[in-house]
């Protein structure tokens, strides 16, 4: 077969690929490979979203970054991201796996059972903010406050209350993502022999015993994957945060993405929202590189 | 094996097994159904139901008012019609070209392949929201700014989906590809004919997840409209739930009504998503 392979130019493979692959190429060039290269320049500069004639553009060398590493807010900013990445991924992906095990079986309805587990999916994010909103309602009557109540305990204010803010924030993101990744999970179970299952039936090992000894291990490169997938989305939280509490209170739910929007676009400094983004990109590589080493060491 | 002194029998374990799935699905299916049930009750009523399981029946005052209030107080069809066109431009053409990149990477041999999944996978790694500030000083540059092009163009290539199709065109093997050429079909019109219609599960799943993140976007509708001609649904709730007094019915009525399509759209495609969705994803 190799040799028979025709020269790939002469018969087109090179331009048809070329051809192909420019629509893509270009938009991702001019709109994330651009954009990324202006915060990187941006960075080192005072560039403003709407100039400044009493302040012009001019380079102010390490100013942003020493801002993004001693100013209060954005230093929280960081702690909030990583603080919900924290909640946000080990308890998607536990849920996840567990649920994906119970419906991992042959019987009448599982089909309904899997799709209406996985329908918080489909609802926009800003739609299940303003349900959870609802939910988390600080008045004494609100509804999970009168869940509360009749259990004997104090009312919250939920997302009116900074220690609590982040949690009720985490609760909703956790609620809409875990049934994408349960789907997920559920197709790496497909690959698991069934006589492993009946082999540690057969020793007596118990339900449980299996799923740790079994289930988990076996799904080593589906969990992986889910695990770097859902820590990248976790880090750019966003969308919850600006619909319902706008980083607050006392910037307890404020992140790293929302501070970029609203010191870049709201508060006009472009050079110190594009320091952000480098350091925040910077983490990001770094979390994922982790995340890879432990992985392949694994193996 | 396990304790024969007490062993329910088979039938009341599948019965408890039944009772455990439904009350886990009420966990997942009830905000939605007390956001349907309430869209239309009268505030009065969603707020003294909100006690009490009150809020998941449908009784009392229920009347079409929250949804007319919506479109009195806004131009929703407007809005709608700018989400459900951007949303549609960016499945129909995203999906397109990604498959297109994908088909290039997967199946064919040419120079600077190799930079061009590395840069693909490195742009994974990278949220895009990391660089969306500059991405709006570019699209201000290029004179996009509030236009319909600002909410389609920047969005049609993805690198994640580029991934998920170069992944699927490199399972496919080459024979059948070298096998099309041979018989006279050129690599452009072999992805038409042979190498798309092969596709229609992966098609189906990024052309889903394409709608579900364009249909729900909020930042970047907000970074790059300047005005209401297009806004967009999720910028109309924010508006909507950022007013100084919040309406819960018509909060709910416009939920409700953001839902519908995404709902409609899955129940349509809902077993080759999931079935791609399971399958596509990662051996082992």
């Amino acid at each position: 077969m190799k040799k028979n392979r025709p020269n790939r130019i002469a018969d087109g493979q090179t331009l048809a690929a070329w051809l192909l692959s420019a629509p893509s190429l270009l938009i991702i060039l001019t709109f994330m490979v651009i954009p990324f290269a202006m915060s990187i320049v941006y960075s080192f500069t005072n560039k403003m979203l709407i100039p400044n004639p009493n302040n012009p553009f001019q380079f102010v060398g390490l100013y942003n970054y020493i801002k993004v590493f001693t100013n209060d807010v954005s230093v929280q900013a960081f702690i909030n991201t990583g603080f919900f990445a924290l909640l946000f991924v080990p308890f998607t992906v536990a849920i996840s796996t567990v649920l994906a095990v119970l419906v991992n079986k042959r019987i009448k309805g599982i089909g309904i059972i899997r799709l209406i587990y996985f329908s918080p999916q489909i609802v926009s994010i800003t739609v299940v903010a303003v349900i959870w909103a609802f939910i988390f309602s600080p008045s004494a009557d609100g509804l999970l406050n009168s869940l509360l109540h009749s259990l004997g305990l104090e009312p919250q204010l939920w997302l009116k209350d900074p220690k609590l803010a982040m949690y009720g924030i985490a609760v909703m993101s956790i609620w809409q993502a875990i049934g994408m990744q349960m789907i997920i999970i559920l197709g790496g179970l497909q690959y698991i022999p069934e006589e492993i299952y009946e082999a540690a039936k057969v020793d007596g090992a118990k339900r449980w015993q299996t799923f740790i000894s079994i289930t988990v291990p076996m799904l080593k490169n589906t969990l992986n994957f889910v695990i770097i997938t859902n820590t990248i989305a976790a880090l750019k939280l966003f969308t919850q945060v600006f619909m319902l509490t706008e980083g607050g209170p006392q910037n307890s739910t404020n992140t790293v993405v929302y501070f970029m929007y609203n010191i870049g676009f709201s508060r006009n400094q472009i050079g110190y929202s594009s320091a952000m983004a480098v350091v925040f990109f910077v983490i990001v590589l770094i979390i994922s590189l982790i995340q890879n080493r432990i992985i392949t060491k694994g193996e | 094996m396990q304790s024969q002194i007490f062993k329910p029998g088979k039938g009341m374990r599948v019965a408890l097994m039944y009772v455990m799935y439904i009350l886990i699905a009420i966990l997942f299916a009830g905000p939605m159904i007390y956001l349907f049930v309430a869209s239309f009750k009268t505030d009065n009523q969603i707020v003294a139901d909100m006690s009490s399981i009150k809020g998941f029946i449908p009784y009392g005052d229920l009347s079409w008012d929250n949804y007319r209030a919506i479109f009195r107080k806004m131009d929703f069809v407007k809005y709608f019609m700018n989400s459900a066109i951007s949303s549609l431009l960016v499945v129909l053409f995203g999906t397109l070209i990604n498959s297109m990149i994908g088909y290039s990477l997967g199946l064919l041999d040419f120079k600077g392949k190799s930079v061009i999944v590395a840069m693909i996978i490195a742009l994974m790694i990278i949220p895009s929201e990391a660089v969306i500030i500059n991405r709006m000083m570019v699209a201000t540059e290029l004179n996009m700014l509030n236009t319909m092009s600002v909410l389609v163009i920047p969005a049609l290539a993805y690198p994640v989906y580029v991934f998920l199709f170069y992944n699927h065109y490199k399972g496919i093997p080459k024979e059948l590809l070298q096998a099309a050429v041979i018989d006279g079909s050129g690599y452009i019109r072999s992805f038409w004919t042979i190498m798309l219609p092969l596709s229609k599960p992966i098609l189906a799943t990024v052309g889903i997840l394409t709608f579900i993140r364009r249909w729900g976007d909020l930042i970047w509708p907000t970074l790059v409209t300047r005005d209401d001609t297009y806004r967009t649904l999720p910028q109309a709730m924010k508006a909507l739930y950022s007013d100084a007094y919040v309406y819960w019915g018509e909060i709910f009525a416009f939920g409700t009504m953001v839902t519908i399509p995404t709902l409609v759209i899955f129940l349509i495609f809902q077993r080759q998503f999931i079935q791609s969705v399971a399958s596509s994803g990662i051996k082992g």
